[in-house]
């Protein structure tokens, strides 16, 4: 009789402890904390932590609490595996989060998709499957987006130059760095442009200045570089030592607007799709405000993108309601709007068929001598 | 012009860094496979003296220099030593998790964000006009001259001076040297205090020229096939092979592919393990068997 109580216990306590464990929404993230591309990573992380404990501080969302579990998986494939499979099957996330390389995203996805766990691809770069007609689990926040990227650098470049465009390319040698390139390259003809180079660089690398040297031989008078941070601003600082005196345009990732101020250069353009601080935005205030209060690590002008993230997380886990389960989250991500207060261009607008956004805005800013300057305001392209 | 002052700064990254591995390895025969996360937090190092010292760059880099040594010296003391008489994988080992812990903390402290040292410091790093057309930043040619002193008292204190002398001897027999009264303990910190001291120098003057990152470590490690072409055990193994490396990962940029230039230091290791396993100039007696 005794073992039966027993048995029947532990019967009880194992059927029972997901649910009991679940009196909150599980959110889970595999993100590049550390490893080379760390940088464009980390502070998104922090900010859309500072952001869910903001929310959980004013007492979370439908009475409930978000428990936000991070990992880390240094961009690396297999630890990022092993933190999807920990993260869906023990913590039991009802929302997945992936905010690393392109390189992570097939094991994640696969474990998402599993689970028939959401995944939101967060600071890290939208994956085709979110564009129309998306995939039914992966969404988007990230502001960069392959090929409208590249389109819009370019269409600047075309608008801006008094002289015929000789462009040179300079890529992270990374799955989805690469790809962006490479269609970029693909584009000059049709666009009047002669590309001259293209110089896929390996992360990391002790000295730029090889591959700069060869950029520079090519004689370009234009250089486009998609890729983390490191390496669009190491090639260029490389470029610049050799005497080259060009123009450059890179994507604004969350480190733009410091290192525009840092390094001073009329001629170096950041493309983007977030607002810089410079506007002083009230959001950005709020912004600023939160992350001082809540000791973060990182400026407050790099804690855009997780800002995001956290806005559109708590919409759709509002939209979802309580208990939530990923089927219900998924269905209140199909049909989610989030207005920014001017972040972006425009809202974060997700339909069954696109989970990217149904317009993408850019803008251009550089260093116009004595700040950070806006050199075109929002243009739009229709995702279609 | 350019592609030999590429070929000589890259080279004297590797030869600096790879100096680090030989010193360790040919007095103890330890791998120390935190050397590039040792590097990188001499950078780090210099990062933090610079905003502990702010508008005195001088006392702020000779703090940090003097630091690292320090930093290595205490890694023997408090960790290496307790090795002593283990075998050799399990100090490897150790320093494998070494590297591990290091990495975590430097992000803990410093955070992911990429950092300047030059500007917390002051400095302009501008580029220099080399006769023949080639350039190179300042800070690039005053690592190269800092590899050149490096290795040039190297020489002249493993060949004259009297712990030099002693180094030597305990890398050749050790049972030998401590019944000569040799004090094998001082000469093993000696050996990680100059090791961490050429790596910290490596990480501050990549620093200073290109940034900081917590992905600096990784260069380290390209570095390691430097030391390994070159000979585990020799110095002048260490600056040849830093110079064949170097060579082939900028030609192979200039003139194959730049994705090669990854690969290419490996590839030179691979078919030096195949012809001479114990390198250009190691030593073939000290090999263990595989």
């Amino acid at each position: 009789m005794r073992s039966l109580i027993v048995v029947a216990a532990a019967l009880a306590i194992g059927a029972f402890s997901p649910a009991l464990a679940q009196d909150a929404y599980v959110v889970g993230i595999t993100a590049a904390l550390t490893g080379p591309p760390a940088s464009t990573y980390a502070p998104a992380v922090d900010a859309l932590r500072i952001y869910i404990d903001r929310v959980n501080a004013a007492g979370g969302i439908n009475g409930k609490k978000i428990n936000l579990i991070i990992q880390d998986d240094s961009a690396e494939p297999s630890k990022a595996a092993a933190n999807a499979k920990k993260l869906l099957t023990q913590d039991n996330a009802v929302l997945m989060l992936d905010a690393s390389l392109s390189s992570t995203y097939a094991p994640v996805v696969a474990e998402a998709k599993s689970a028939g766990v959401p995944l939101m691809f967060a600071s890290s770069v939208c994956p085709k499957e979110v564009y129309p007609p998306a995939n039914e689990g992966q969404f988007c926040t990230t502001a960069f987006a392959s090929t409208y990227d590249s389109r819009a650098a370019l269409a600047f470049i075309k608008e801006t130059a008094k002289e015929p465009v000789r462009i040179g390319f300079s890529a992270m040698a990374i799955p989805l760095s690469r790809g962006e390139i490479d269609f970029a390259e693909s584009q000059t003809a049709a666009l009047g442009m002669t590309a001259v180079d293209k110089e896929i660089i390996p992360p990391p690398t002790a000295d730029y200045t090889p591959f700069a040297t060869k950029i520079k031989d090519a004689n370009p008078n234009w250089v486009f570089s998609w890729a983390p941070w490191v390496t669009q601003v190491r090639t260029f600082e490389a470029l610049r030592r050799l005497g080259w005196s060009g123009d450059y345009i890179a994507w604004a990732h969350l480190e733009a607007e410091g290192e525009l101020k840092r390094i001073k250069d009329n001629r170096l353009y950041v493309v983007g799709a977030n607002a810089l601080f410079e506007d002083r935005l009230p959001i950005q205030k709020e912004i600023a405000e939160a992350a001082e209060k809540a000791g973060g690590k990182y400026p407050p002008e790099q804690m855009t993108e997780g800002w995001i993230a956290g806005m559109v997380i708590e919409a759709a886990l509002k939209g979802a309601g309580w208990p939530a389960t990923p089927a219900k989250i998924q269905t209140s991500m199909q049909n989610l709007k989030v207005d920014l207060k001017g972040l972006r261009g425009g809202a974060i607008e997700w339909t069954k068929d696109n989970h990217f956004r149904t317009k993408q805005y850019y803008r251009i800013y550089k260093w116009d001598g004595s700040k950070v300057a806006l050199v075109k305001n929002w243009f739009p392209y229709d995702v279609k | 012009m350019q592609l030999a002052v590429n070929i000589v700064v890259l080279s004297a990254i590797y030869a600096l860094i790879a100096c680090g591995y030989v010193l360790i390895y040919r007095v103890s025969r330890v791998l120390n496979l935190a050397h590039g996360e040792l590097m990188m937090m001499g950078a780090y190092v210099l990062l933090a003296t610079a905003s502990s010292f702010v508008g005195s760059p001088v006392v702020a880099i000779a703090a940090a220099v003097v630091l690292s040594l320090v930093v290595g010296i205490l890694i023997y003391v408090l960790l290496m030593r307790k090795m002593t008489g283990e075998m050799v994988l399990a100090a490897v080992l150790t320093t494998v998790a070494l590297g591990i812990l290091l990495r975590g903390m430097i992000v803990l402290i410093w955070s992911a964000q990429q950092q300047y040292p030059s500007q917390a410091l002051g400095f302009e790093n501008p580029a220099i006009a080399l006769p023949g057309g080639g350039r190179i930043s300042l800070f690039a040619a005053i690592l190269v001259l800092v590899t050149t002193l490096v290795y040039a008292g190297l020489f002249v204190f493993l060949r004259f001076g009297r712990w030099g002398v002693r180094m030597r001897a305990a890398g050749q027999n050790p049972l030998l040297a401590a019944q000569r009264g040799i004090n094998l303990h001082a000469i093993y910190a000696l050996a990680w205090g100059l090791s961490t001291l050429t790596g910290s120098m490596a990480g501050m003057l990549i620093a200073l020229d290109q940034g900081l990152t917590s992905s600096m470590t990784i260069i380290g490690l390209k570095a390691f096939p430097a030391a390994l072409v070159g000979g585990l055990d020799s110095l002048v193994g260490a600056l040849t092979g830093a110079l064949i490396i170097g060579a082939a990962e900028v030609l192979s940029i200039q003139y194959i592919d730049p994705l090669l230039s990854d690969v290419v230091p490996f590839l030179v290791l691979i078919a030096m393990l195949i012809v001479r396993p114990w390198g250009l100039f190691g030593t073939r007696e000290e090999l263990d068997r595989v």
